[in-house]
């Protein structure tokens, strides 16, 4: 109750917020301090390939008609199924997230890492996975067999294609919800008990409004995602935008490029309006986060079939499929280990620093936003955002181009250095989300009082700051180390030469029909990627506490 | 809260890290090769080649339009990065050619195969082929049942019962090859005719093989190698290929090509490697280890892989033009949406 009292005794969030923003305003009206600069600076970098696809689409010029004939089609199920996934990938998401965090679900602890992991197959891996569960001795096959269902003889389209991307991008939300509800304290949610709410509505009235900034940000990445998708879509028979921008890449560019400029204005849209309504997450004023749980008491039997099905599907019967391929494969010797080594390795080095470095890129923006709104700051924050929904063949081909033809960059045309600039633009923007909620995360209250002791802001920054914002930065960057992971286009186009990775050899096995050695380099992927986000973002992140 | 001096150090510490990262990746080698055709299909030959000709080549892995498109771009900035590339599809030979990309082909390495798998203008040269065929499940369909010209997998008895990839290379290129032969007008008919008649659509031969043997589809329309390689994987797979007749333009061969860029630096190894691969050793590799069809005059392919007489002017495989195959791709494609096929 004093907690309660408390709370009400400080200014509303919103009005808190815009009065900062005004004040903010009104002190720098000009957009020439340095740390503005600096955000536009970083911003230009994010938005290059985006302006590459504008400039190539006039420069092409393209037959309006063809595109008014050509596009309508795809674009609209695109929009439906982005939209799908991303609702689906947000239910399943917070659910889940709730149901580990605050509730006394049984091996909470087991199912906080688990309900990570599905983020790390290709989703093209997870789809040709599941279309081979479907076949006659495939584990989805046998299992409805057994049970007396008909197995679909054919699995396509809309659907399967929202089944798949569902199943592997809910994590994106789960994953910062999870931080956020660890990051807040129940005190609310008790008072609301208190005053004789239930359970339920507690959590739709008290706790999803304070969740709102972290599932908007996590749905928006799922929709993102599935816009730039191409590789489960295509298996999927789902003809989406991407497809037209692949199909028509060499036999009419004018008419990819075009597209490729339809997604990116959807793409901005739908940013614009997800800023415009997620509502900002204050800062938490309160540092100690005590969390009492709720008790599911008989839903404890229904919330873990819940889990286990959401597993099942982004985590078990993908990886028994993998695991029939590898199998076959090595009983009769014909693949090795040996030969995954050198890609485990490079695709490991590459993703981590990418990681860290996207963390580093995003940061003064993440800052910015949530502490010095600004018009500047917001062309930034969308400049980074966008960069996830061009697909990564268009982004590398910007790089490529941009390289080959500036005589001071030529030098980094085919380098890993390249490589990984490509990584930060293509995935900066999950980093993003997860710094500005880290930087939420810091009290405001004890950032103004740390003024008085520390007079040096970068001394600040580490004693104060970066200790409170060292799970989100972490839980960010390690979104773009499992995307890095599974990336394949502008990996094939700007790797140097002879770099592989493990998921250009999943998709050169694929491509040519050798499950065997496919398979066993997706299963090499799932163990890295899991012993990489075990050590170095767990563990380091709180959401494997408690 | 933060100066942009800390962030500038930090920076400059990962971009060290980055360089040295960097520096692993590419030692200048005697030839570079940019590969539309996958590593486990074409590194060993290549390893072959270093070893008996003691020059080192480096090779860049990708789809064959994407690095097509790259090696445009390469082209355009005056880059040219590599000396070789060989495609999977004569759709991004074509494109190159059009892109005034590709470079001349010396003579005696042009008089290695007939003339009919090469360029007209001498700018690329057929090394491997692949000819379309229907997979058919051995369960589901009785090889009497099977027509001889793939005009008739229109028919009301394959309703349902067809896999296509209408928007792979290879299935572009055979269309492509059907105009040639056809028309326009009577391509588009049959295109209509096999949308009209539900096909099952994939995203590229291996799935349509695949789906064939595991029962998903009872026939569908691919290349003729991917079925062996999938017999490969799993020997109890019911699948088996059905060639339409010789004329047919169902039976069409597809090529996998070679070309030397316009501005190689190393333009003489380049035409060495490509000999290579056209020589005995090279063509025997395509043969047994990919099961397909050698192209250079006097080899032949592997035991269980029915033979092509390449010896007369007009090909056994259906009497097409190769070099046509290559042109016309946005066309091809503008036919297939027409048909409906696509969505």
């Amino acid at each position: 109750m004093v907690d309660f009292a408390l709370d009400v005794a400080e200014p509303t969030p919103t009005g808190g917020r815009s009065n900062r923003r005004v004040a903010a305003r009104g002190g720098h009206p000009s957009w020439a301090t340095p740390s503005r600069l600096l955000g536009l600076l970083i911003g230009a970098g994010f938005a290059g390939p985006a302006g590459f696809v504008v400039w190539r689409t006039i420069r092409l010029g393209g037959d309006l008609a063809n595109v008014a004939k050509e596009v309508p089609g795809p674009l609209w199920r695109t929009v439906q199924l982005s939209v799908l996934v991303s609702m689906s990938a947000a239910i399943i998401g917070t659910a889940l997230a709730w149901l580990v965090t605050r509730t006394d679900l049984r091996g909470r602890r087991f199912w906080r890492i688990a309900l990570v992991l599905p983020l790390v197959l290709p989703s093209f891996v997870g789809a040709a996975a599941f279309i081979a569960g479907l076949a006659p001795m495939g584990i989805i096959h046998d299992a409805l067999s057994a049970v007396g269902i008909t197995p679909p003889r054919r699995f396509r389209g809309l659907g399967a294609a929202w089944l798949v991307l569902t199943a592997f991008t809910y994590p994106y939300v789960y994953l910062p919800v999870a931080a956020r509800l660890i990051a807040l304290r129940s005190s609310l949610e008790e008072s609301a008990r208190l005053l004789g709410l239930s359970s339920t509505a507690t959590f739709f009235k008290v706790t999803l409004p304070q969740l709102r900034p972290a599932v908007f940000g996590g749905g928006l990445l799922v929709f993102l995602y599935t816009l730039s998708e191409f590789g489960a879509v295509q298996l999927l028979g789902f003809d989406t935008l991407t497809r037209v921008i692949f199909a028509t890449r060499q036999s009419n560019r004018a008419l990819s490029f075009a597209s490729a400029t339809v997604v990116l204005i959807l793409a901005l849209a739908v940013v614009a309006l997800e800023r415009s309504q997620r509502g900002s997450g204050q800062p938490d004023d309160r540092s100690t986060a005590v969390v009492r749980r709720s008790r599911l008491g008989w839903r404890q039997a229904p919330a873990l079939a819940g889990c286990s099905l959401v597993l099942l599907a982004g985590l078990i019967i993908p990886i028994t499929s993998l695991a029939t391929w590898a199998q076959r494969g090595i009983a009769e010797g014909r693949v090795s280990l040996n030969d995954l080594v050198y890609p485990a390795i490079s695709t490991a080095t590459v993703a981590v620093i990418a990681a860290v470095l996207a963390v580093a890129v995003v940061m003064p923006v993440a800052l910015a936003t949530t502490r010095r709104p600004h018009r500047s700051s917001d062309i930034a924050a969308v400049s980074v955002i966008v960069g996830f929904a061009i697909p990564g063949l268009v982004i590398a081909l910007a790089l490529a181009v941009l390289t080959l033809n500036t005589p001071v960059l030529k030098g980094l045309y085919q380098t890993s250095a390249l490589l990984i600039i490509a990584y930060v633009i293509h995935f900066g923007s999950q980093a993003l989300a997860s710094t500005e909620s880290a930087a939420r995360a810091v009290p405001h209250a004890l950032r103004e009082s740390s003024r008085l002791l520390e007079p040096s802001p970068i001394r600040r920054f580490f004693h104060i700051d970066f200790p409170l914002m060292r799970p989100g930065l972490v839980a960010g960057g390690g979104l773009v180390m499992l995307s890095t992971l599974k990336e394949l286009p502008a990996t094939l186009l700007l790797s140097p030469i002879g770099f592989s990775t493990l998921t250009t050899e999943i998709w050169s096995s694929y491509e040519e029909g050798f499950y065997a050695a496919s398979g066993l380099a997706s299963l090499v992927l799932v163990a890295v990627s899991a012993a990489l986000t075990w050590f170095l973002v767990l563990r380091r992140s709180e959401v494997v506490r408690g | 809260m933060f100066r942009p001096r800390h962030y500038v150090r930090v920076a400059a510490t990962l971009a060290a890290i980055s360089l040295v990262a960097a520096s692993c990746g590419g030692d200048d080698a005697d030839l570079t090769l940019y590969s539309g055709r996958s590593i486990e299909l074409i590194q060993p030959i290549i390893d072959e080649f270093e070893d008996a000709s003691g020059l080192s080549v480096e090779v860049k892995y990708g789809n064959s339009a994407d690095l097509a498109l790259l090696i445009d771009e390469e082209g355009e900035a005056g880059e040219i990065a590599a000396d070789v590339f060989l495609s999977q599809s004569p759709g991004s030979m074509g494109f190159l050619e059009e892109r005034g990309r590709l470079g001349p082909l010396p003579e005696s390495t042009l008089a290695l195969v007939a003339d009919n798998v090469r360029d007209d203008s001498g700018r690329w040269i057929g090394f491997s082929g692949r000819q379309r065929v229907l997979v058919y499940n051995t369960d589901a369909v009785d090889p009497a049942d099977l027509p001889s010209s793939v005009f008739d997998m229109t028919g009301p008895e394959w309703k349902g019962r067809v896999g296509v990839a209408p928007g792979n290379g290879s299935f572009q290129d055979f269309v492509t090859a059907m105009r040639a032969t056809e028309g326009d007008a009577t391509t588009l008919e049959w295109l209509k005719a096999l949308d009209a008649n539900d096909p099952v659509l994939y995203a590229n031969n291996s799935a349509i093989v695949a789906a064939v043997g595991r029962g998903e589809v009872d026939t569908g329309l691919v290349n003729h190698y991917y079925n062996y390689r999938a017999l490969v994987e799993n020997p109890n797979q019911p699948s088996a290929n059905h060639v339409f007749a010789t004329d047919d333009p169902g039976a069409v061969l597809i090529i996998t090509g070679a070309a030397i860029l316009a501005g190689a630096d190393d333009a003489g190894p380049a035409a060495q490697l490509i000999d290579f691969l056209l020589g005995s050793s090279g063509q025997q590799y395509f043969a047994t280890e990919t099961f397909e069809y050698p192209l250079a005059i006097g080899e032949s392919p592997a035991n269980n892989v029915p033979p092509i007489d390449f010896s007369s002017d007009v090909s056994n495989a259906g009497g097409i033009a190769f070099e046509d195959l290559a042109g016309g791709l946005e066309a091809t494609r503008a036919l297939i949406a027409e048909s409906g096929l696509e969505s």
